[in-house]
């Protein structure tokens, strides 16, 4: 190996290794500071300088141009790399500048029921930008694992969980009693009726709770509220704390794209599966919710900018090295294991 | 330290059994029964692994009490495949190693079940962390075969492998499915979070773990053979990394992040 290509790998070396020392930097500082760090001015310095780094070793290196597999795969890398550049902030504005291609790379788009919407939130600015097409919300809901769960602790710290099913009943011993939940609301109401409070349940609207009992030998019936958005509610002087939970199964939004009055595009998105438009992804990424206008979703719209060049390192990445490290290794065994029939072909 | 007062537990202590006396048998020159108990401590670490799968009804892979239940899973295949088709040996380690990951989920790891959240309803997520699991069990045995490398002489040991080309034999399976675990969870990260690299602690430790085995290609590339310990001492940093990636980034709360609920 002349000087020349030796100088080259000790550069490669460094540059692997001054790579994974950011890295584990990156990762103490927090994610937000992190990325601000891997995209900021001198770390571009180093990601072109690693794309040319790459380059020259494919050009310098013959092996690297006559195997197909370490070819594709350092040419994956230079992918990857060039198409995070171009999708990142500095990227955007560069593609801004050269092409006159203004897109906006991450923002946010809260929406209410109904609404038609084309402005959006760029958040790192606090800044409001228009889209080229409008979404639509029909309909936004959050979706639960059923049952829910009773979680109930004593003073002395004993605890105990029960599905938040109607009927079922906990004996929680001589001193704390049975407890059982005797009505499951999805939206809590009370009216007083004739001197007495009657608990129900209205249709429309949200606000979960359970009807609880707690039955003691030789003592009066207790009867509590446990409200899953009011967790803790309970009085001081009680022995049993108890909270209502429920883990969330979905988010989903029923979203159209609106474009010249058309509606040209719609999908029922939930997390995990987006809706792709015109450019951007639109993810259901927030939770929503419900206020006094409306129910509401906070979905989070992002260019597509560097994507198919990261993809297409990826596919490039993964077949390149399983193809060298795993198919031509296995090729190659079972041609040393049957040397005629590799002969033959 | 937790004891598992349940069938789970139970599955878990008769594993952990199972697998060490595997190992005291090969030691004391059993071989024979070594492999017998090695055997069943696999077939009973399947068993508590469907018995999780059956209770919380999803492929048990989500928080470190299941991931540590399928590594005690991993072991055994993966010392058959080594020992059969790579040539390389050190079986006894591959059942100590089947101890010390079924270890924290016995006595350490709460065996709460939880739901799976909205983000982890992919797909992706089984590929994801299973790919990983097995590259990690890969890389244990690689570095520990660099650590052999270190601290003996070579001998060559009939038609096994000596340390220093079994490290690399090992880490060339390992490295793909790496590769692999990387970018399908950045492929899920894109889909799930709106970005396919978010700089998040765990991302950024398990780049590090992979770069360092690119480092140790590299390095060996250059040298060869010429500096085995040098070529050791990589593939050992590399299961440093992925050990403080798997644990340290979870448990610790210096490295917050969305991978937190993986805790
Ligand atoms: C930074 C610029 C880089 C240069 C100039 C470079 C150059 C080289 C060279 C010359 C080889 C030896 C090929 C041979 O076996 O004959 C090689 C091998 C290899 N490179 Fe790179 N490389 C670079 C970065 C990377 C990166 C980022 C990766 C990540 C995938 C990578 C992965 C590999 C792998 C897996 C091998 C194969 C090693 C083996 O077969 O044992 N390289 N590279």
């Amino acid at each position: 190996m002349n000087r020349f290509r030796r100088t080259t790998l000790w550069a490669v070396l460094g540059a692997i290794v001054l790579l994974t020392g950011l890295s584990i930097y990156g990762a103490f500082i927090g994610a937000d500071r992190a990325q601000e760090f891997f995209t900021s001015v001198p770390l571009a310095a180093y990601w072109f300088a690693s794309v040319a780094l790459l380059a020259a070793g494919i050009v310098l290196f013959r092996r690297l141009l006559r195997v197909p597999s370490l070819l594709l795969m350092h040419v994956g890398c230079i992918l990857v790399v060039l198409g995070m550049m171009w999708g990142s902030k500095g990227g955007h504005a560069l593609q801004k500048r050269l092409f006159g291609i203004d897109k906006i790379p991450v923002s946010e788009l809260w929406l209410y029921e109904g609404m038609d919407e084309n402005r959006v939130l760029v958040t790192d600015v606090n800044n409001l930008r228009e889209l080229p097409f409008f979404v639509r919300l029909n309909d936004f809901r959050i979706e639960y694992y059923e049952p829910g769960q009773l979680s109930l602790w004593s003073r002395d710290e004993r605890n105990w969980r029960m599905p938040a099913e109607a009927g079922r009943s906990l004996f929680l011993g001589e001193e704390l009693g049975t407890v059982t939940i005797r009505r499951v609301f999805e939206n809590f109401k009370i009216d007083i009726k004739a001197d007495n409070p009657v608990a129900y349940d209205e249709p429309n609207g949200s606000n979960p709770a359970l009807e609880v009992t707690i039955e003691k030998p030789e003592a009066q019936t207790g009867r509590r509220y446990v409200f899953e958005r009011r967790p803790g509610h309970t009085n001081p002087n009680d022995p049993l704390a108890m909270v209502y939970h429920r883990s969330i199964k979905d988010y989903i939004s029923e979203l159209e794209i609106v474009k010249d009055g058309q509606v040209v595009a719609a999908k029922n998105i939930e997390v995990n599966h987006p809706l792709y438009y015109g450019g951007y992804h639109i993810y259901q990424n927030k939770p929503g919710g419900q206020d006094e206008y409306g129910t509401f979703t906070g979905l989070l719209v992002v260019s597509d900018s560097g994507l198919n060049a990261i993809y297409g390192g990826y596919v490039l990445l993964v077949g390149a090295i399983l193809w060298h490290f795993w198919g031509q290794r296995a090729l190659d065994r079972i041609k040393a294991r049957h040397p005629s029939s590799a002969g033959s072909q | 330290m937790e004891i598992k007062y349940t069938v789970q537990g139970l599955l878990i202590y008769a594993t952990i059994a199972a697998y060490f006396t595997a190992f005291v048998a090969t030691l004391a020159k059993r071989p024979r029964t070594g492999y017998a108990l090695f055997l069943v401590a696999f077939l009973l670490a399947t068993a508590s692994f469907v018995y999780r799968w059956v209770h919380v009804q999803h492929v048990p892979l989500q928080n470190l009490f299941e991931v540590f239940l399928s590594l005690g899973v991993a072991c055994y295949p993966i010392s058959w495949f080594s020992r059969r088709i790579l040539r390389i040996g050190g079986q006894w380690a591959d059942m100590l190693i089947g101890v010390i990951v079924l270890f924290p989920a016995g006595f350490v790891f709460h065996a709460e079940p939880q739901r799976l959240p909205p983000a982890l309803q992919s797909p992706l997520f089984v590929p994801h962390v299973a790919v990983y699991m097995l590259a990690y069990i890969f890389m244990l045995k690689a570095a520990f075969q660099a650590g052999v490398q270190l601290i003996t002489k070579p001998r060559i040991e009939g038609a096994l492998l000596p340390p220093e080309q079994a490290t690399y034999e090992l880490i060339a399976i390992g490295f793909p499915l790496l590769t692999l675990g990387l970018i399908l969870g950045s492929w899920w990260g894109k889909l799930a979070w709106g970005r396919s690299w978010g700089w998040d602690p765990k991302e950024l430790w398990s780049l590090a773990s992979w770069l360092i085995y690119v480092g140790y290609f590299h390095w060996r590339y250059m040298f060869g053979t010429r500096r085995p310990r040098w070529n050791s001492a990589w593939a050992i940093a590399g299961m440093a990394a992925i050990v403080i990636t798997l644990l340290w980034v979870n448990l610790s709360r210096i490295f917050s992040g969305l991978h937190s609920y993986a805790s």
